[in-house]
């Protein structure tokens, strides 16, 4: 930064005064002050101006110092001549260590100055930089939970209302029946249609209703798993008698290995996760095809479950968002079917009851190309493990 | 038309097929339902209905492009499902053809009197010749040639753009008119996003219909949507 012209005057000044005011006390010492101890003062003093005002202040002090050092304190006294050859040297030894001196002090001086600049600015670059990042972080946070809540507003509107059009449709219809404004006969199978539907729908909002708990409590932490000693094959089989009106038409084939051990795990939870991907696999696959179930160790402390169908199966890029909360596939995705869309929270259930247990569930490409396979694991447990275990989803699952 | 109208509903909830099917049926009507607006547009075809009402958001061939596909061969009365918060794409499938929406949950009476409106507005404008110049419609007598209209026999003086308003909106009596419909063709596709011309001829001819028959609403705002003309009686 260039030196202002009011503070590179005072530089030159006090370069100026400083010598003469040194040489005077010097002088007034007289006797007591050799022409080495001068010089070094002088010296001294070029340095001070140096690293105080910079190289020309110094450079000026430097010379004044060589001319005042001459004229008062090398023989012969009050002139600018010197006697003696070796104060020649003395004297342009002097003057050679002072502006060196000076300058290499000044120098110093001002690369502290530039590296402190820097190091000002690089803070300053880091501070600026860094709440932008912030603000961009905020903002990004802010619209992602904007999205977010847009989706569970859409979701839970539309899940709310469809089922709740059909019902208040079927209502009306009955009402106008007997109302008989303006007369309406409707047959006995339309009347037990109508009310079949209202029954139905019913079911479909309580289960919504549901799904909406488990995830809240998921959410909330309080997901409580009692553990105990299952067995898989009894897991399996309760999932299957609950399924069994989705999945009639469908061929369920079950693998299980001979002698798997026992789980330490929430046996009705565990048969939820089951049903979930039975249900899943029967609602996302054509009637007469194969549904899978099996389960197997995977290494010495893991048991894996899976559930295969033979749909269409779901795109690599949709895998990982299939478990979040309110996606759906049919709608969401790029999966183009005519076939029903789910509610968007039975995987994400899904997989908050396994992650509670400490094991991970994931989809695959099933062996034979097509459809969808859908993987979990469960640790097998141990004795020591707590009965009871909370479970929160982590804080970026979050809405 | 057909002694039993027949009426395609188009919607991928199975359960709402099913009580608009029966509701309907009930009613007189000859129903089919198609799951979405690709089978939809295929029923149609083979068909041939009185009236479509379609769902707006449904896997494949959704509604808008279904009511799209429609105008582009029929001129059929398109009802649309809507809900709350589909405004934007009501209003889409509105400016595509269809001729009114019922928003969901709907009790079956709203959509029946919209089903009858509908198919009534059909008839009619099948009946209209092409070079009709006398329009009657409820309370309104329209003469395009002397450029005079009469609401219960007392003659209204409009401006040429209040005029011309006042014949699209007898011409289409009871239909849903979206802003962008009405500016498109009062004043041209300029004009399409001019809303407070709208705003400004229609506050004009409310008033003047209205001094002539006080207390009698025949321009009904839809929401957001457009407006719908009602002849009265």
């Amino acid at each position: 930064m260039p030196a202002l012209p009011e503070r590179k005057w005072t530089g030159y000044l006090l370069a100026v005064l400083s010598v003469g005011a040194l040489t005077l006390v010097l002088k007034l010492l007289g006797g007591h002050v050799n022409a080495t101890t001068v010089s070094l003062a002088l010296l001294l003093n070029v340095l001070f101006i140096a690293t105080r005002w910079g190289s020309v202040p110094a450079m000026l002090a430097s010379v004044f110092a060589m001319l005042c050092f001459n004229f008062f304190f090398l023989p012969p006294f009050g002139t600018f001549t010197i006697a003696a050859a070796d104060n020649w040297i003395a004297l342009f030894a002097f003057l050679i260590t002072a502006v060196t001196a000076g300058q290499l002090s000044a120098h110093a001086r001002k690369r502290a100055e530039e590296a402190e600049s820097g190091k000002r600015e690089i803070g300053r670059l880091y501070d600026e930089l860094r709440e932008a990042f912030e603000r961009a972080s905020h903002a990004e946070a802010l619209r992602q939970s904007e999205k977010l809540k847009s989706a569970l507003l859409d979701a839970v509107t539309h899940d709310l209302r469809t089922p709740l059009t059909s019902i208040k449709a079927s209502i009306t219809t009955l009402l106008d029946e007997l109302r008989g404004e303006p007369p309406l006969a409707l047959d006995r199978e339309s009347r037990i249609e109508m009310m079949e539907v209202i029954d139905e729908e019913s079911d479909r909002l309580n289960r919504f209703i549901n799904g909406l708990i488990d995830l809240a409590r998921i959410e909330a932490g309080e997901l409580q798993l009692r553990r105990r000693w299952g067995v898989v094959d009894e897991i399996i089989s309760a999932a299957l008698a609950r399924a069994e009106p989705i999945t009639r038409q469908r061929q369920i084939e079950l693998e299980v290995e001979k002698e798997l051990p026992g789980v330490r795990v929430d046996e009705r939870a565990v048969s939820e996760v089951v049903y979930t991907l039975l249900d899943n696999a029967a609602k996302y696959s054509a009637p007469g095809s194969r549904i899978r179930i099996s389960a197997q160790r995977a290494g010495a402390e893991l048991i894996q479950m899976s559930v295969a169908d033979e749909g269409r199966g779901i795109a690599p890029d949709l895998r990982e968002r299939v478990f979040d909360k309110f996606f759906r596939a049919t709608r969401d995705g790029d999966v183009t079917t005519r076939q029903p869309s789910g509610t968007g929270m039975g995987l994400a259930i899904a997989k908050g009851i396994v992650e509670a247990h400490g094991g991970k569930i994931w989809i695959e490409s099933t062996s034979a190309g097509k459809g969808t396979r859908v993987v979990f694991t469960l640790p097998i447990g141990a004795e020591d493990v707590g009965e009871d275990r909370q479970y929160s989803m982590s804080a970026s699952d979050k809405l | 038309m057909n002694e039993r109208p027949r009426i395609l509903v188009v919607d991928d909830e199975p359960q709402l097929t099913r009580v608009l099917r029966t509701g309907l049926k009930s009613r007189g009507y000859d129903v089919r339902a198609a799951a979405d607006g690709l089978s939809g547009f295929e029923t149609f075809n083979d068909w041939h209905p009185d009236l479509v009402i379609t769902d707006l958001a449904m896997p494949t061939v959704d509604g808008l492009e279904l009511c799209r596909r429609l105008r582009s061969i029929s001129q059929v009365p398109i009802i649309v499902l809507s809900a709350k918060g589909e405004e934007k794409t009501k209003v889409e499938a509105l400016d595509l053809g269809a001729d009114d929406y019922v928003t969901k949950p709907f009790g079956i009476d709203e959509l029946l009197a919209r089903v009858r409106a509908s198919l009534r507005r059909a008839i009619t404008q099948s009946k209209s010749e092409p070079e009709q110049t006398i329009f009657e419609s409820g309370d309104f007598h329209v003469d395009l040639e002397s450029r005079k209209v009469t609401v219960r026999g007392s003659e209204v003086h409009l401006t040429p753009k209040e005029f011309d308003l006042l014949v699209y909106f007898v011409k289409h009596a009871g239909r849903v008119l979206t802003h962008r419909t009405l500016l498109a063709a009062v004043w041209g596709g300029d004009y399409v996003e001019q809303d407070q011309y709208l705003r400004v001829f229609i506050g004009n001819l409310r008033k003047k219909l209205e001094k002539e028959v006080s207390g009698q609403n025949y321009i009904v705002t839809e929401p957001w949507v457009g407006y719908r003309f009602n002849p009265g009686t």
